[in-house]
Order: structure tokens, then C-alpha cells, then sequence
């Protein structure tokens, strides 16, 4: 094993972090605004709502991601209505197959976290901004999405890391993210042990940073949790003024 | 897709893939039961390593699962498969040997999946280790009972209680990670299933039988999961 | 009388804070000792010095006659020589618990029979039945099949103390056995521990209940700060105690009954 050889390498698999990036933001932003619509439906009092959100929540974390992303992939293409259809252009290529997949997978855990993040707002202070004369969409605006958000802010970003290592499969239909690269040289250098390595230390380093700036953000969130002398008072008012 | 039809293909029938399927199902099933064997050992050791071990051995559990836990499942399969075959083909060479040689993909994939889920088997196993009260063991002590008896006694069995919950998350990961072995042509589900649509050009239809037997198999398992988790922690307080 | 426990110039420090200051005592045979002191005086603590829950920086330690081997490690911590000297000890010292510690995977008849079968390697028939004596005793004997998380505290710390007595102990330990009961609960209990003094067992009692330790003990020790500050019979120490800690410490007490 040469430090040269492991260098190249490195260098090659960069041009693939573009797509892996762009895959994980996409699966993120869209897992967490489809996960958001469907713990709302899983909250409503609605019975067709709840249930068939509590079912596709249910389908989907069973269901492996491989099986899900070869079934948009290679399924969708056996329906002639389909391929001639105005979707076609989108559907026929794998970057947009492999982020319905990730999107979709990923809101089914999102969408558990955001629920717990949801119930985990206490009636007392719902009750208190009632008393403040909030309701509705307000209400929810200014006191339970901040708190909820506060709450689930931990587990989503487990569920964030997660996303990004389900972009390593998008290689598995031709994408050349930094998975598919890796395996690509590994083949044509017959020298795996390096290369494989050297993918995992970007993967790792991705997350350490998202790992990282979540972190960062919940501890600005929170002032509130810390002990007085640690909560500054400007990141209280901040929260507090500054219209979101 | 014709329901009918579909029911055919994946039965048992002549034209059926119900008996292929249904082995690529219990080479799943080995491959996930295999691995939860290997995360459990590795699982058992690097909790005991974080909660008792010294500064050194608390240092590699650290690194093992901070490792572990932010690389993708995919390249450890293909680190241990395509790398297992450059080692051993290293050392065949040492014996004037230049063929291909490779460790079996399911043995490289259930170590490389096991690896993988030991990682969240440390913390499952530690968290649970905490959630034992220290009266509680400390009541054994005052008994006098040895550490050996303690541990086998009431330590081990009050961690696996609070572990069932967690042990069953691994499960279901295990299972679903077990799909990703058909990427170094392990004739599991996902393999078998691939072949099938192949051959008879009717992917939807076997991706969405596929997708089933999962859902079939992490729903069972769930259920047996709770009845174990109903059965065993009857008296012990959820933490 | 024989000796039952010995303590000499007993020093345990946790980091900073020394809570015990060189504590000397003896506890002869039959003989129940109350120890009280405000929270924070180490009553506690000098009770989990004799079976070494807690392992003194210094002193010494003898019971039953036997000098309890433990030596003062480098960095303040301590720790214990003969393991197997330690766990044959303690199965011979019944200790009970403020917060009870039942074993909550096991039934209660379980965790009464767990340590006489395992430790003290005892037939299972046998220690089945006299386990039935022993919570029939301390009135929960139709509990038996129940898992300690369906009793209501008075009943797990009663079953605490029958796990206790299963080991036929020469020394009971009970520390502070009622301060997390209900009140109303508070009272079996008691009535149990002063049944258990009247058969002239060696007991050592960590308490905030004045009257149990005016009525049922032999002797009563104040600690106060880490030092024995008051040692005699109940009669001697409650009406002609001279330490102005005592009084004050009474006073306390009385507001809070």
C-alpha cells in the first residue's frame, strides 16, 4: 500500500462528493417536509388520514431501500403508460429514481420523529398560549413547531447521518457518487483494501460535520436547557424576536 | 400489473418463483440470524469495554463505533468482500497460487453486516447496562454473591430485559441490510429477486413481491419481539 | 458477650469531603444499635463500611472476630484484598435498603431463595419452604408469586427483609428501612424490625424514627460530621446527652414527625 496510490485515490473519489452531497440535501430537505405532511396526518383526528399514514410508515421502514430505489429503477419502466408519459423524462434517470427513493424512505423515519417531537409539546404551555389568545396556525407557528423542533433536533440527527450513508446504494443504478467510484477503481486496481478505506474516511467526515453543526444548532436552540451562566441572553432574544 | 398474474409468477406453480424465492428468503433469514450472533459478541465486548474497561480498551470501543456508525453499510460489505479476496490473494501468492480467491460472499457479508450492526449492539447493550439500578447490584453484592454469580445472575439477566427493544431495532437492521449483499451476488431475497425480474421482465411485479415477504418477515419478527419483551419483563419497571 | 462487629478509627473520604472522621465502635452480640445523625453525618456510610460496600481509606474492621482485609490504594481510592474473604462476609451480614433493591425480574419468592441456593448452595426444597415461613412471618406470605414491582413499598422492603434473614445472618444491617415508605406504611415495617430485636439478633439500625430508637435499641450512637458524638443506652443519651448537636438535632426531628 503506497501513500501515492492512496492520494490519487483520494482525489478521484472528490469529484464524487458533489452527487453524494447533493443526494443526501435533497433526501434530507425533501424526507423532512414529506415526513412533516405525514406525522400531521398521523396527528389528525381524521381515521382515513391516520391510517394510511400509520400504514405507509409502517411499509416503507420495513421495506429494505434497495428494494424500494429497484423498484422506482427497474419497476416504473414496465408500465408503457408510464414511459410515454410526460414523467418519463425524470423517471429514466437514476439520480432522480435514487432521490424518490431516499426522499421516500427517509420521511417514513422522519416522519416518527417529528410525531414524537410533536407529542412531546406539553399541554401546559399549549394552554398558556390559548390563554394569550393563540390558536391555530399561530399557535403552532410561534410555540408547539419550535418546541417540537427543539425536541426531535437529537434523533433527526441520527436520521440525517443515516440518509447520508443510504446515498452509497444510489451506485448500485450507475450513479458515480463516492461508493460508486470507490468500486469502480477498487475493479480496475485490483487494490480494494485502500480505496474502500479511503471512501469510508469522506463518508465519516461528512457526518462529523453534520454531526457537528446539528449540534451547533440545537445548542443555540436551547439556551434554555443549559445552566444560567452558559445561556446567553442574546441567543434568547433572538429566538424570541426574530419573525420565523 | 395484473394481480393474477403476479400471484402466479411468485407461487409455486410451473411458471412460479415461489420456491427460488422462498430460498433466497431463508438465505436472508440465515445471513441477518448469523449476523445478529456476530453483533451480539462484538456488541457484548465493546459495551463492557466502554462501562468497565480501562483508558485503551474504552478507546477502541470509541473508535469502533464512531467509525462504524458513520460509514455506509455498502462499502463495509464491499471493503470485507473485495478486500478479504486481496488479502487471501496475497497470501496465496506467498504459495506460488495466482488464481482468484475470495472469501464466500456470505461469510464476507455476514461479517461486514455483523460488524456493522455490533456497532449500535454496543450502545443498545450499554444503555441497558446503565438502565440495571445500582441497588440492585449492590443487594447482590451485600448477599455475597462473586462477581462471576452477580454478573450471571442478575446483571445479565436484567441488561437483556432492558436490551429486547433495542436487540429487535438490530434485527430489523440486520434484515434489511442483508438486501445490500446481493450487490457481491449473495443468493439472498433481493439476488433471487433480481434474477426473476431479469428473466421474466416483469420487474415491478417481483420487487413488489419482495418487498412483501420484508414487510412479512419484520412484522412477524416484531410480534415475537414484544411477546418476548411482554414475556420477560413482567415485574421490570420500563427505564 | 462476644464481639459481633468492631470498628477502629474508621476514615473514609469520597474526593474532598472526609464523612467519616475516625470512627470507633463496638456492637457486642444481641445487642440493637440505633445510629442517628442529620443527612450528611455518615451514618450511612460507616453501615456500608462493615460488609464493604464502602471500603474505608483507613482503620480496621472486624467481624464475628475476623479482621476484614482491605488496604488504601494510592489515589484515596481503597480496595479490598480477599475478594472471597468479602463475599463469605457478607452472606453473613443481612443488609436491607433504604429503597429496598429487590431483584425486579424475579418473584418475591424468588428473590428470597435466589442467594440461599446460589451462595449458600442449599437445597432448593428446602429453602423453598422455609422462604414461605420467612414471608408468612413478615406478613406477605400470599405475595410470594408476585414480581416486587406489584407491592406497595412497605410489602418489597418487608420482602427485603425475609431475602435478608434467608441467609440465617449473624448481623443485620438496615439502613434507613423507612425513610421511603408512605407513612402509613411506615409502621409494619417497624413492626417487624422490633420483632426481629426482641429475638436477640445483632442489629445495626441507620434511622430517623426517634421512637423505634427509644424503645427498641440497646444503645444508640449520634453521629454528627463524620465523629461519634453521643454513645450510650437511649435512657442516657436521650434525656442527659450533653451535645448541643443532639438537642438540636431532636429539635429538627420532632418538627418534621
Amino acid at each position: 500500500m503506497n501513500l501515492e496510490f492512496i492520494g490519487q485515490t483520494l482525489v478521484t473519489l472528490l469529484a464524487g462528493i458533489p452527487i453524494t452531497l447533493e443526494l443526501a440535501a435533497l433526501a434530507i430537505a425533501g424526507g423532512a417536509l414529506l415526513g412533516f405532511a405525514i406525522a400531521l396526518m398521523r396527528l389528525s383526528q381524521h381515521p382515513f388520514l391516520y391510517v394510511s399514514a400509520w400504514l405507509y410508515v409502517q411499509i416503507i421502514r420495513s421495506t429494505p431501500l434497495l428494494v424500494l430505489l429497484f423498484l422506482i429503477y427497474y419497476g416504473l419502466g414496465q408500465f408503457s403508460a408510464l414511459r410515454s408519459s410526460f414523467l418519463w423524462p425524470v423517471l429514466k434517470q437514476a439520480y432522480w429514481c435514487a432521490v424518490i427513493a431516499l426522499v421516500i424512505n427517509g420521511s417514513a423515519f422522519a416522519a416518527e420523529i417529528f410525531r414524537g417531537g410533536l407529542l412531546s409539546v406539553g399541554r401546559k404551555e399549549v394552554e398558556a398560549a390559548r390563554a394569550c389568545g393563540m390558536s391555530g396556525i399561530l399557535l403552532y407557528r410561534r410555540i408547539v413547531f419550535p418546541l417540537a423542533i427543539r425536541q426531535a433536533l437529537p434523533a433527526y440527527s441520527n436520521e440525517m447521518v443515516a440518509m447520508v450513508k443510504a446515498t452509497s446504494l444510489a451506485s448500485l443504478v450507475t450513479l458515480m457518487d463516492v461508493t460508486g467510484i470507490a468500486a469502480s477503481i477498487a475493479s480496475s486496481t485490483y487494490q480494494p483494501i485502500p480505496v474502500f478505506v479511503a471512501a469510508g474516511a469522506i463518508y465519516l467526515l461528512i457526518n462529523t460535520l453534520l454531526t457537528r453543526a446539528v449540534r451547533a444548532l440545537e445548542y443555540r436552540l436551547t439556551p434554555h436547557l443549559r445552566p444560567a451562566q452558559y445561556a446567553t441572553a442574546s441567543a434568547v432574544t433572538e429566538a424570541g424576536v426574530t419573525p420565523t | 400489473m395484473d394481480l393474477a398474474r403476479t400471484f402466479e409468477l411468485v407461487g409455486f406453480g410451473p411458471d412460479g418463483w415461489g420456491a427460488i424465492l422462498l430460498a433466497g428468503t431463508a438465505t436472508t433469514l440465515a445471513a441477518a440470524f448469523c449476523g445478529l450472533l456476530l453483533s451480539f459478541v462484538l456488541g457484548a465486548l465493546g459495551a463492557s469495554a466502554k462501562v468497565a474497561g480501562g483508558p485503551a480498551a474504552r478507546a477502541a470501543a470509541e473508535t469502533y463505533t464512531t467509525i462504524l456508525r458513520g460509514v455506509p453499510e455498502l462499502l463495509v460489505i464491499f471493503l470485507f468482500y473485495f478486500g478479504s479476496s486481496s488479502v487471501l490473494g496475497a497470501i496465496a501468492a506467498l504459495f506460488q497460487y495466482q488464481g482468484f480467491i475470495a472469501l464466500p460472499g456470505f461469510l464476507a457479508g455476514v461479517l461486514a453486516i455483523g460488524v456493522v450492526e455490533g456497532a449500535v449492539m454496543v450502545e443498545v447493550l450499554r444503555g441497558a447496562f446503565l438502565a440495571v439500578k445500582p441497588g440492585e447490584i449492590e443487594a447482590a453484592k451485600a448477599c455475597g454473591m462473586n462477581t462471576f454469580l452477580r454478573f450471571r445472575r442478575i446483571i445479565a439477566p436484567l441488561t437483556l430485559r432492558h436490551a429486547l427493544p433495542g436487540i429487535g431495532n438490530v434485527w430489523i437492521g440486520l434484515l434489511k441490510g442483508s438486501s445490500l449483499l446481493s450487490a457481491t451476488g449473495v443468493a439472498e431475497l433481493m439476488r433471487q429477486t433480481q434474477v426473476a425480474a431479469g428473466s421474466t421482465r416483469l420487474p415491478f411485479d417481483f420487487y413488489v413481491a419482495a418487498g412483501a415477504i420484508y414487510i412479512v418477515i419484520t412484522v412477524s419478527s416484531g410480534v415475537v419481539f414484544q411477546l418476548a419483551e411482554r414475556h420477560y419483563s413482567r415485574g421490570v419497571a420500563r427505564p | 458477650m462476644t464481639t459481633a462487629v468492631r470498628l477502629q478509627n474508621i476514615h473514609k473520604r469520597f474526593g474532598a469531603l472526609e464523612v467519616l472522621r475516625g470512627i470507633t465502635l463496638e456492637a457486642q452480640e444481641g445487642e440493637v444499635l440505633s445510629l442517628l445523625g442529620s443527612s450528611g453525618s455518615g451514618k450511612s456510610t460507616l453501615l456500608r463500611c462493615i460488609n464493604m460496600l464502602e471500603i474505608p481509606n483507613d482503620g480496621d474492621v472486624w467481624v464475628a472476630g475476623e479482621a476484614v482485609k482491605f488496604r488504601a490504594g494510592r489515589q484515596g481510592q481503597s480496595r479490598t484484598v480477599d475478594t472471597a474473604q468479602i463475599d463469605r462476609l457478607r452472606s453473613r451480614i443481612g443488609m436491607v435498603f433504604q429503597s429496598f433493591n429487590l431483584w425486579p425480574h424475579l418473584t418475591i419468592l424468588e428473590n428470597v431463595i435466589e442467594a440461599p441456593i446460589h451462595v449458600l448452595k442449599r437445597p432448593r426444597s428446602e429453602c423453598i419452604q422455609e422462604a414461605r415461613d420467612l414471608l408468612e412471618r413478615v406478613g406477605i406470605g400470599d405475595k410470594a408469586q408476585y414480581y416486587p414491582a406489584h407491592l406497595s413499598g412497605g410489602q418489597q422492603q418487608r420482602a427485603a427483609i425475609a431475602r435478608a434473614l434467608a441467609m440465617h445472618p449473624n448481623l443485620m444491617l438496615f439502613d434507613e428501612p423507612t425513610s421511603a415508605l408512605d407513612p402509613e406504611l411506615v409502621g409494619g415495617v417497624l413492626r417487624v424490625i422490633r420483632s426481629l430485636a426482641e429475638e436477640g439478633r445483632t442489629m445495626l439500625v441507620v434511622t430517623h424514627e426517634m421512637a423505634f430508637a427509644r424503645d427498641v435499641s440497646s444503645r444508640v450512637i449520634f453521629l454528627h460530621k463524620g465523629e461519634v458524638e453521643a454513645d450510650g443506652p437511649p435512657e442516657d443519651v436521650f434525656t442527659n446527652s450533653s451535645s448541643p448537636h443532639f438537642q438540636q438535632f431532636l429539635g429538627r426531628e420532632a418538627r418534621t414527625e
